[in-house]
């Protein structure tokens, strides 16, 4: 369980008033040519999207945050804030230890070349060191169940097996916060255990874990917590069975889905 | 600074990985950057000494060290421009400190030009019997253009984020400044009235501190170190300014 001064240690994660707008050109500018004379007309316009709107969150050690919502309501792109991939329009944000963000699964895997050459570049990318990886090296090729795969070419790889090394490799370290953004959907079921495991292990030691899920029976298993994202602004944080419920309900009275945004 | 020190580790394996991509295709692999420089210099051999003739001596040697640094120079700043577009979806997806990788990119180009002047000592060994000492100072004129062509890099390749004809512009633009350098001319073969455009160019400033050891067998003046040294902080500073400005808004645009 987490440790007992959790409750007296500062929060981990801290967000307080964040908002985040992507801003997309109204009419699509993409030579200097139309900026300049966009710009000298003076209609150089753009559409804002909030994506985020003055979001207060915080999250302590030990707790395992589901993040719940709609497709565009902001939960990707608030991982991507806490992840400091995106730097937020407004707002404070304040992040204390180590984070491991998997946003997407081998982000940066380089398909020309080996498993093995892959774990290092994929590690250096996640700010890891030449040396702890050399120390780390063959748990993270165990923990893949690739075998000799790792030493060939990714390129023939399945979803599966890449999923499989790109977890092993973002999981290697202990990390002071753990951010997953759907992405145990992919690989089989004893891999898929095998994930929920680790995650398990990182949470009794201590990490703090943000996931976004679609899967409401998941966050209610695994979560301590859980935020109700819509529309870019948090509309519940709460148990997880008293926000998925109300969730729930929400979705149940507007029967139609929007697109995502 | 502190940042980009932490992940040392990373920019070497990115330059170890731009060269083996750029060797993989062919089959003699990176002996292509030695024997490039050979095979030009039999080009120019022939171009120069029957189709047009220079009042240059050893003509040859005059224009290879010149095309060793241009190129260096001009495949650096392309491919830095590229460098951050290319990896867009890892700047979208972790906090990796942007300007690894058109650091890399310069690097890398640094190790390639390494490779190329093997070949050019060579022919120097082979055609003047001599390797002259103030070949020595060659490092530091490295490293001189280096820095240049880094700030340079660290300039455009944010705005060819922001603005993709940007790439194709600065293509056209080099090309320009490629004919403003005396690559194979001189300066004194100029006429009056158009000298002063070259003179001002920059490239030309740090191209002769390249060419100076390799051609004339001798260090550049100290003045003219200077002049370049100058030149070379101001475009690392302007371009790390430019950089770490835009970089926060890479993500967005990539």
């Amino acid at each position: 369980m987490s440790p007992p001064d959790a409750a007296t240690e500062p929060p981990l994660v801290q967000l307080s008033g964040v908002s985040l707008c992507y801003r997309l050109a109204k009419q699509r500018i993409p030579s200097l040519k139309e900026y300049a004379i966009h710009w000298m007309k003076g209609a150089l316009s753009y559409e804002k999207l909030w994506a985020l709107r003055d979001v207060d969150f915080t999250a302590r050690r030990g707790e395992v945050v589901g993040i719940v919502g709609r497709n565009g309501a902001g939960k990707s792109t608030l991982l991507k804030v806490i992840s400091q991939v995106l730097k937020p329009t407004g707002g404070k944000i304040e992040i204390r230890g180590r984070i491991a963000p998997i946003l997407e699964l081998g982000t940066g895997f380089d398909h020309e070349l080996t498993g093995m050459e892959n774990i290092y570049l994929n590690a250096l990318l996640l700010g890891r060191s030449r040396k702890e990886i050399d120390a780390r090296l063959a748990q993270i090729v165990d923990f893949s169940g690739l075998g000799d795969f790792v030493r060939a070419p990714i390129r023939n790889f399945s979803t599966g097996m890449l999923a499989r090394l790109g977890f092993s490799i973002a999981t290697a370290w202990l990390p002071d916060i753990l951010i997953l953004d759907e992405v145990l959907a992919v690989g089989d079921a004893s891999f898929t255990k095998k994930c929920t495991d680790r995650m398990r292990e990182f949470h009794d030691a201590g990490t703090t874990v943000l996931l976004v899920s679609h899967n409401a029976q998941a966050i209610r298993d695994s979560c301590t917590r859980c935020v109700w994202l819509d529309a870019g602004r948090v509309r519940i944080d709460g148990s997880p069975p008293e926000v998925l419920d109300h969730y729930a309900h929400d979705r149940g009275t507007e029967p139609v889905e929007r697109q995502p945004g | 600074m502190r940042e980009i020190y932490r992940y040392r580790d990373l920019i070497l394996a990115l330059v170890a990985r731009e060269l083996k991509v750029r060797y993989r295709r062919s089959t003699i692999g990176f002996l292509w950057t030695m024997l490039q420089p050979l095979l030009m210099m039999g080009v120019y051999q022939l171009v120069f000494s029957h189709l047009f003739r220079f009042p240059i001596a050893d003509y040859a040697i005059y224009a290879l060290a010149g095309i060793l640094f241009w190129n260096f120079f001009s495949q650096s700043i392309v491919s830095s421009m590229n460098s951050l577009r290319g990896n867009a979806q890892l700047l979208q997806k972790l906090p990796v400190p942007k300007a690894v990788f058109p650091l890399a990119t310069v690097l890398s180009g640094v190790l390639n030009l390494l490779f190329a002047l093997v070949p050019m000592l060579l022919i120097l060994l082979f055609t003047r019997h001599t390797l002259h000492l103030s070949l020595l100072f060659l490092p530091v004129a490295i490293l001189l253009a280096a820095l240049f062509t880094l700030g340079a890099g660290l300039l455009l390749s944010p705005l060819a984020v922001f603005f993709h004809d940007v790439v194709e512009l600065i293509g056209v633009l080099l090309t320009l400044l490629m004919y403003l350098t005396p690559l194979f001319y001189r300066m004194q073969d100029l006429p009056e009235k158009v000298r002063w455009v070259v003179r001002f160019n920059p490239v030309r400033s740090i191209l002769e501190v390249f060419r100076d050891p390799i051609y004339y067998a001798k260090v550049p003046p100290l003045s003219h170190l200077a002049v370049c040294l100058t030149i070379a902080l101001v475009a690392l500073a302007v371009g790390a300014y430019a950089f770490k400005r835009s970089s926060d808004r890479i993500p967005f645009y990539v």
